[in-house]
């Protein structure tokens, strides 16, 4: 009796195996646009997909914001094929040096610890940090910037690690009042809920995080940030086209449009 | 940073912490999530129909929700009904609810590996049904549900890093936090995994004790004693 069901068993989980295998190669990499020169490498572009306005999904899953749509008018000038892959925030750059995506383009600041890894292109966008607090709140200022906050940020961002620099190694706030989630909509969500004191976020990011929701800013940490495309160390050619890309789309009037229809001033 | 620095000087103290977190959440949970299915398997199995049925739903509810959607429930959704819960108690209350479900379904299939016949033998001699279950099915039915059992403990051990989620730093989230802040992901993910081999293989050991000690020979198949 057993080994009569061994057999079919057996062949079940093959097809199984195999169904799964061929739809897997099939679907994975959305071929974006399909040109005629055949086999033009596809370039996997990382975003964070709850990172407005600069990745995001809109409602049909599509990627869209402001670096995304940077993307593709670079993309579309220099002849690149192109698709976009949500990524974890912390797992960009492991991703990358596993060469499971060709760069991240969102929102990414230029920081010397992140430049030991990647390369990164000239830099696009100057941002700050901004905290915010829920309406309820007690707390005030003072109370940020002398660590007596339980304070949100998303794991991985500078603004978390602003914190652990300036607030929690300089021994002002103990580490476990730094809370840090996988995405920003969770750390606004719980700064709604008043788990947090206040939450640490990219300012434009910020703001849209936080809209209808019982919180409002209270400052700008002036960071001096600048954004800039992380790329492998291994690929100085597509460092060398998107630099060209990113200054063609600077001078280009689409860049005033692309600031305007995202509110980035 | 070479490897050794990184090990010594910032990832071993970050594990250290992390483990005891992760010690404290499955030291929290297993015994709560142990009564709490062995009630589930007793309702399901002896209860009324009102019980029973209860017992059965609560099993294919926390058996069928993801754990994550579980604990995103308890820890963003509850706050919405005025129950605020910090992020410790919610992972813990999440564990202990799904723990529960599956401990309650080996639980069950030990009850029922008991044979009818020992029930009725007991009731004839005069016992009470509860009597019954508390000095002769019960003790049978642990000691048969024990590999389970503990299959469902190495299970918690692994899926407690999901409190990560909810911002409880255990013991792989602080694998991470350190990885990703010092770019040492190869390097931190293999220590942690190092750590978790240790933990399941310990407890493995912990359990191959416990069932030789339990053991009552002639009772549960081969005998070794």
């Amino acid at each position: 009796m057993k080994r009569s069901f061994a057999v079919p068993l057996t062949i079940m989980l093959v097809t199984v195996l195999l169904l799964a295998g061929c739809t897997g190669t099939g679907s994975s990499p959305q071929q974006a646009s399909a040109p005629a020169s055949g086999q033009q490498k596809m370039y996997i572009v990382g975003i964070d997909a709850e990172y407005p306005p600069y990745s995001y999904l809109d409602p049909n899953g599509t990627p869209t914001g402001f670096d995304v749509d940077s993307m593709r008018w670079i993309a579309q000038k220099k002849g690149l094929n192109v698709t976009f892959q949500p990524t974890a925030w912390d797992g960009m750059i492991p991703s990358m040096d596993a060469g499971k995506i060709d760069m991240v383009y969102s929102g990414m600041t230029i920081t010397p610890e992140r430049q030991e890894k990647v390369n990164f292109s000239i830099p696009y966008l100057k941002i700050n940090q901004t905290v915010a607090v829920p309406d309820s709140g007690k707390k005030t200022l003072d109370d940020f910037y002398a660590g007596k906050m339980v304070v949100g940020a998303q794991r991985g961002t500078t603004g978390a690690i602003w914190v652990e620099n300036n607030l929690v190694n300089k021994g002002l706030m103990p580490a476990d009042n730094l809370k840090l989630y996988d995405s920003f909509p969770l750390v606004a969500e719980d700064l709604a809920i008043g788990r947090l004191d206040a939450a640490i976020y990219d300012k434009p990011s910020m703001v849209t995080a936080i809209a209808g929701k019982p919180a409002h800013l209270i400052t700008e940490i002036d960071t001096n940030e600048q954004y800039g495309v992380a790329i492998p160390k291994n690929n100085p050619e597509l460092l060398r086209t998107i630099n060209e890309g990113l200054a063609d789309l600077m001078k280009d009037p689409y860049w005033q449009t692309l600031r305007t229809k995202y509110s980035l001033g | 940073m070479d490897p050794v620095t990184f090990l010594t000087q910032f990832l071993m103290p970050a594990l250290w912490q992390g483990l005891i977190v992760t010690l404290e959440l499955v030291l929290l949970t297993a015994p709560f999530g142990l009564v709490l299915g062995i009630g589930i398997a007793l309702g399901r199995q002896y209860g009324g129909p009102a019980l029973s049925t209860a017992c059965a739903g609560y099993v294919v509810f926390f058996k069928g929700c993801p754990l994550l959607l579980l604990l995103f429930m308890l820890y963003f959704g509850l706050p919405t009904v005025g129950i605020t819960l910090p992020a410790f108690t919610a992972s813990v209350l999440g564990f202990i609810l799904c723990n529960a479900a599956y401990n309650s379904e080996y639980v069950r299939g030990a009850i029922k590996s008991i044979k009818d016949g020992q029930m009725t033998a007991a009731q004839a001699l005069g016992m009470t049904k509860v009597q019954a279950i508390e000095t002769i099915i019960l003790p049978q039915a642990l000691r048969r549900a024990i590999p389970g059992l503990s299959n469902e403990f190495i299970y918690l051990i692994k899926y407690s890093s999901l409190a990560y989620m909810i911002t409880v730093v255990e013991l792989s989230g602080a694998a991470k936090l350190v990885a990703t802040k010092y770019f040492m992901f190869n390097e931190a993910f293999l220590a942690v995994g190092v750590v978790y081999l240790v933990l399941v293989t310990l407890t493995t050991y912990g359990v191959h004790l416990l069932e030789k000690r339990v053991a009552v020979p002639g009772l549960t198949g081969k005998s070794r004693a």
